[in-house]
C-alpha cells in the first residue's frame, strides 16, 4: 500500500501573539492539518541558526515561525530574529535544503485567517517537496555551530593578544 | 531554619524522573475527538511516565486532589497536564503541583483543546498522535527541568485609579479602608462620572447623584486617597509593585472656574506628578450609546429622545399631565436594544465597520423602571415597549410583572426586522411601525408623542491607556479580562485590574460588585513585603561562560546583562552575569552564546532540543 507523506510541521508561536492566536482558531473551530506541532516561545530570538538546522536534520520537515512582527513586546528582538532567519535562509541556500521549509511570519492574537492561510500553504508545499533531506540539513547545522563557536576563537585571539 | 526549608521541598531534581502524566477528557470537549484512554495507553509507555491518569475535568477539586495524593504516594517528581490552553490553567497547575510538594516549575502544560481536539474535529486519529506527540515532548522538556524559585522585588504599597466615576470612586474607598494608599485620577473636573447625572437608579429609585456624593466623600474626607482632577496618565514604566507612572493635567480653563469642589490635592501650578504604585486599577467606564442621525429618527425627530435624556427631564416635570416640550403627551413609546445585540447586515456598522453584537445589560431594567414611574406619575398616559427580550435579570423581574399590571403595552420584534420610525399623522409626532410576535408577527402601527430609545453602552475610547498599559481589548472593544468566571477583574498585564464597565455593560449594582473584586485584587501583592513575578530570565552559567562578551552587545535592556570579573583557580576572568530585576527574558543573548553558557530560565535551548525530539520521536497513534 502506497504510503502517504506526511510532513511534520513546527510552528514556534509567541506567547504574546501567535501562541493566543492559534488558540483564536481552536476557540473558532476552525480547522486545519494535525501534523501541525505548536510549541510556544517567549521570543525566538533566542534561538540560534543551528537550532533551526537541528530541528530539520532531527527529521522536522518545515518550521514555521509565528512571532509578534511590528507588535514584538521585546526591544529590538524581531529585528534580530529576521537578521538570524536571513543568515540561515542563505545557508539553507548553499547546503541544498529548500527555502520553502522555513517561513517567518507575524500571527496576531486574532489573526485567525493568517494563522489558517500559513499552516495550510506550508502543509500542501510540504507534500509537493517531500521530506526534508536530513544529512543536507546535518551538514548545516554542524555548519552553524562551528560559526557560531568561530567567534569564541576570534574573541579569544583577541583577549590573548 | 535552612533546614526547614529543605525538609519543606523535599523532592530535587537530583532524583531520577517520575514523571504523572494527566489527561483531561474535558467532559468530551477533548474526549469526543482524541480517544484519550488509547493516549494514556500509548503514555504510559514513555520513558520515566510513573503514573497516567485521564479525568473527566482535571481542574475540579477531585481532579486536583488526584495530582497531589499521586505526587505524595506514587513519589511523583515531575507533573505533565494535557488539558486546555495554558492561559487557563497553567498557574492552576502549578499551584496544584506546589500544594503536592513539588517546586511548580517542574510542571509542564500542554494544550490538546484549543490546539488539537478543537482544531481537528474530523481528523481524530490525527489529534490522538498530535496529543501524544505534544506530551512527548513536554515530558522530553520535563528531562531537563529545574526546580525555579519565582523572583523577588520589593514593593510600593499604593495603587492608582484611572477613572473617578462610581468604580473607580468604590475601588479607592475599599484599598483606602484596606490601608493602601490610593492615587485617583480622574480626567474631567468632577467626581461621580455618570451615575451622578442619573436622575433615578434602579432598585432603590434614588438619585444618581445621592450614591455618587456618598462615594465621593468616603475618598476625599480619606486621608490615604490623594485625588488628581483634570489630569490623564501621560507615562507608565514597570511591572507589578514597580509601576512608574507620570500624570499630566489640563490647564484650567480659566482661573474664575473655582467652584470645583474636587480640585484640591494638587498645587494650582503644578503641571505634572511623578507616582510611584504597586497596582494599577482601570475603572475608566463606557458610554451610552450615540445613535446616527436617523437612526429611529434620532436627530431628525424632535420627538425622539435618549433614555438618559428621557430621565432627567422627566424627574422635573410637575405631576398632572404630561407636558413635554410645551406638548401634551398621550401616547409613549420605548425601544429597547439601541445601539446593543445589532444584527449583521440588519444594522449599519459602527466606525470600526463593526456591529454591538453584545448586550448592555442594564436597560432593559432601566426602561421598565421608566416606564413603570411614568405610569404611576401619569396614568392616563399609553405606554408602549418595543423588546425583542426582556432581561431584568438579578433580582429586578418586579419591574415588569408591575408595568405589565400597570398597563404598560408590550410588543415584540424580531432582530432581523427592527420597527421602523416614521413622522405621524393626524396630530401624533410618530409612527412605529413594527412586526409584533406577540401576535403571530402582525404589523402594527403604533402612533406616538414621544420615543424613548434604550440606548446600549459602548466602551469609552481610551487608545492612549490602551497603549501604555497594553491592555488587552476583546471584539466588543471593551476591555478584557484574563477569565470571566476564573479571574474576572484581572487583566493579561500582572498587576493591572479592572473595574466597572471599562470591562463590559454593567448596571451599578454590578459595577460596584466589580470595583471591590478589584479593590481586593490590587490588595492582595501589596499586602506582601515583596511581590514574586515568574522566574523566566536569563541565566548564565560561569563555568561555561568565556568571558566572551557577545550577549552584552546583543541585550537590549540597560542593566540586565553585565560583566564581572572573578577569580578562577587564583586568576581573574571575565564572567556574564544578568540582574534578574532588569531582565525582560526576551533570551536573544542566548542565540548568540558561543558555549550555550546563558540560558532562559524555563526555556533552555536543551529543553527545546528536547521538545523537538519528543515530537519527531512519537510513533502515531493508529486508528
Amino acid at each position: 500500500m502506497a504510503f502517504e507523506f506526511e510532513p511534520k510541521i513546527l510552528v514556534l508561536a509567541t506567547l504574546a501573539c501567535a501562541y493566543p492566536g492559534a488558540d483564536a482558531v481552536g476557540k473558532a473551530h476552525l480547522e486545519y492539518p494535525s501534523n501541525v506541532s505548536i510549541l510556544r516561545v517567549p521570543s525566538p530570538a533566542l534561538f540560534p541558526e543551528d537550532f533551526f538546522a537541528r530541528a530539520y536534520a532531527r527529521g522536522i520537515d518545515g518550521i514555521l515561525i509565528a512571532s509578534c512582527g511590528s507588535d514584538c513586546p521585546y526591544k529590538g528582538a524581531y529585528d534580530k530574529l529576521a537578521a538570524r532567519i536571513d543568515r540561515l535562509v542563505q545557508r539553507m541556500k548553499e547546503g541544498g535544503l529548500e527555502i520553502e521549509r522555513m517561513r517567518l511570519t507575524a500571527i496576531c492574537t486574532v489573526c485567525i485567517k493568517a494563522f489558517l492561510k500559513e499552516v495550510t500553504q506550508m502543509d500542501s508545499r510540504l507534500r509537493e517537496l517531500g521530506p526534508v533531506n536530513r544529512s543536507a540539513a546535518t551538514e548545516i547545522w554542524q555548519a552553524s555551530l562551528r560559526e557560531l563557536q568561530a567567534g569564541e576563537i576570534v574573541q579569544m585571539a583577541r583577549s590573548a593578544s | 531554619m535552612s533546614e526547614q526549608k529543605k525538609s519543606s521541598n523535599p523532592k530535587t531534581e537530583s532524583q531520577k524522573p517520575r514523571i504523572g502524566v494527566y489527561i483531561c477528557r474535558c467532559g468530551g470537549n477533548i474526549s469526543d475527538v482524541v480517544n484519550t484512554d488509547a493516549l494514556a495507553g500509548k503514555v504510559k509507555q514513555l520513558g520515566d511516565v510513573a503514573a497516567c491518569r485521564v479525568e473527566t475535568f482535571m481542574c475540579s477539586d477531585p481532579g486536583q486532589a488526584t495530582i497531589v495524593e499521586d505526587i505524595q504516594k506514587q513519589n511523583l517528581n515531575r507533573v505533565v497536564v494535557a488539558s486546555c490552553s495554558p492561559f487557563l490553567h497553567e498557574l492552576t497547575f502549578r499551584t496544584v503541583v506546589q500544594r503536592g510538594g513539588l517546586n511548580p516549575f517542574l510542571y509542564e502544560h500542554v494544550n490538546i483543546r484549543e490546539q488539537d481536539s478543537w482544531a481537528h474535529k474530523h481528523d481524530p486519529v490525527g489529534a490522538t498522535s498530535k496529543a501524544l506527540r505534544m506530551i512527548n515532548a513536554a515530558v522530553g522538556k520535563l528531562h531537563h527541568a529545574e526546580p525555579l524559585e519565582r523572583i523577588r522585588m520589593g514593593n510600593h504599597r499604593q495603587t492608582l485609579v484611572v477613572g473617578g466615576g462610581i468604580a473607580g470612586l468604590k475601588t479607592a474607598a475599599e484599598l483606602a479602608g484596606k490601608g493602601v494608599p490610593v492615587i485617583l485620577v480622574e480626567q474631567s473636573s468632577s467626581l461621580g462620572g455618570r451615575v451622578a447625572l442619573l436622575a433615578r437608579t434602579f432598585p432603590r429609585e434614588d438619585e444618581g447623584s445621592v450614591l455618587a456624593k456618598k462615594l465621593i466623600a468616603q475618598v476625599t474626607d480619606h486621608p490615604l486617597v490623594r485625588i488628581f482632577t483634570r489630569a490623564r496618565i501621560e507615562r507608565v514604566s514597570g511591572f507589578i509593585g514597580n509601576f512608574d507612572v507620570k500624570i499630566a493635567f489640563e490647564p484650567k480653563p480659566d482661573a474664575s472656574a473655582s467652584s470645583d469642589p474636587q480640585g484640591a490635592g494638587h498645587s494650582a501650578n503644578a503641571a505634572e506628578v511623578y507616582a510611584s504604585v504597586g497596582t494599577i486599577i482601570v475603572a475608566t467606564g463606557a458610554d451610552p450609546y450615540k445613535p446616527a442621525r436617523g437612526e429611529y429618527g434620532f436627530g431628525e425627530q424632535p420627538a425622539v429622545v435618549s433614555l438618559a435624556d428621557f430621565l432627567r427631564q422627566l424627574a422635573t416635570l410637575p405631576n398632572g399631565n404630561f407636558i413635554w416640550n410645551g406638548k401634551r403627551v398621550r401616547n409613549v413609546g420605548f425601544l429597547h436594544c439601541v445601539g446593543s445585540r445589532q444584527v449583521e447586515g440588519v444594522n449599519p456598522p459602527q466606525a470600526d465597520g463593526k456591529i454591538n453584537d453584545y448586550c448592555s445589560r442594564y436597560c432593559c431594567t432601566a426602561i421598565l423602571q421608566q416606564a413603570l414611574t411614568l405610569k404611576m406619575r401619569f396614568p392616563d398616559v399609553n405606554v408602549f415597549d418595543f423588546y425583542q427580550d426582556i432581561r431584568t435579570y438579578g433580582g429586578h423581574e418586579d419591574y415588569y410583572t408591575k408595568s405589565s399590571a400597570a398597563g404598560v403595552v408590550f410588543l415584540r420584534y424580531h432582530a432581523e426586522e427592527p420597527p421602523v420610525v416614521e413622522p405621524g399623522e393626524n396630530g401624533s409626532a410618530l409612527k412605529v411601525r413594527v412586526k409584533d410576535y406577540l401576535t403571530f408577527g402582525e404589523e402594527v402601527e403604533v402612533p406616538l408623542d414621544l420615543l424613548v430609545l434604550g440606548v446600549g453602552l459602548v466602551a469609552h475610547d481610551i487608545p492612549e491607556l490602551i497603549d501604555l498599559l497594553k491592555l488587552p481589548v476583546g471584539a466588543d472593544r471593551f476591555l478584557q479580562e484574563v477569565h470571566p468566571k476564573l479571574r474576572p477583574v484581572e487583566t493579561a498585564v500582572n498587576g493591572v485590574l479592572l473595574a466597572g464597565t471599562a470591562q463590559a455593560p454593567m448596571n451599578i449594582e454590578e459595577t460596584l460588585s466589580a470595583a471591590g473584586a478589584a479593590a481586593v485584587k490590587a490588595a492582595i501583592p501589596l499586602s506582601r513585603d515583596a511581590v514574586e513575578l515568574d522566574p523566566f530570565v536569563a541565566e548564565v552559567n560561569a563555568e561555561k561562560c568565556n568571558g566572551c562578551e557577545r550577549c552584552l552587545t546583543e541585550c537590549a535592556y540597560t542593566g540586565a546583562l553585565f560583566k564581572e570579573t572573578v577569580q578562577v583557580d587564583g586568576e581573574s576572568a571575565v564572567k556574564a552575569r544578568v540582574n534578574p530585576g532588569l531582565c525582560f527574558g526576551c533570551g536573544a543573548c542566548v542565540a548568540v552564546c558561543p558555549t550555550r553558557a546563558i540560558d532562559l530560565k524555563g526555556w533552555t535551548l536543551d529543553q527545546f532540543d528536547a521538545m523537538i525530539d519528543g515530537l519527531v520521536e512519537a510513533v502515531p497513534v493508529e486508528g
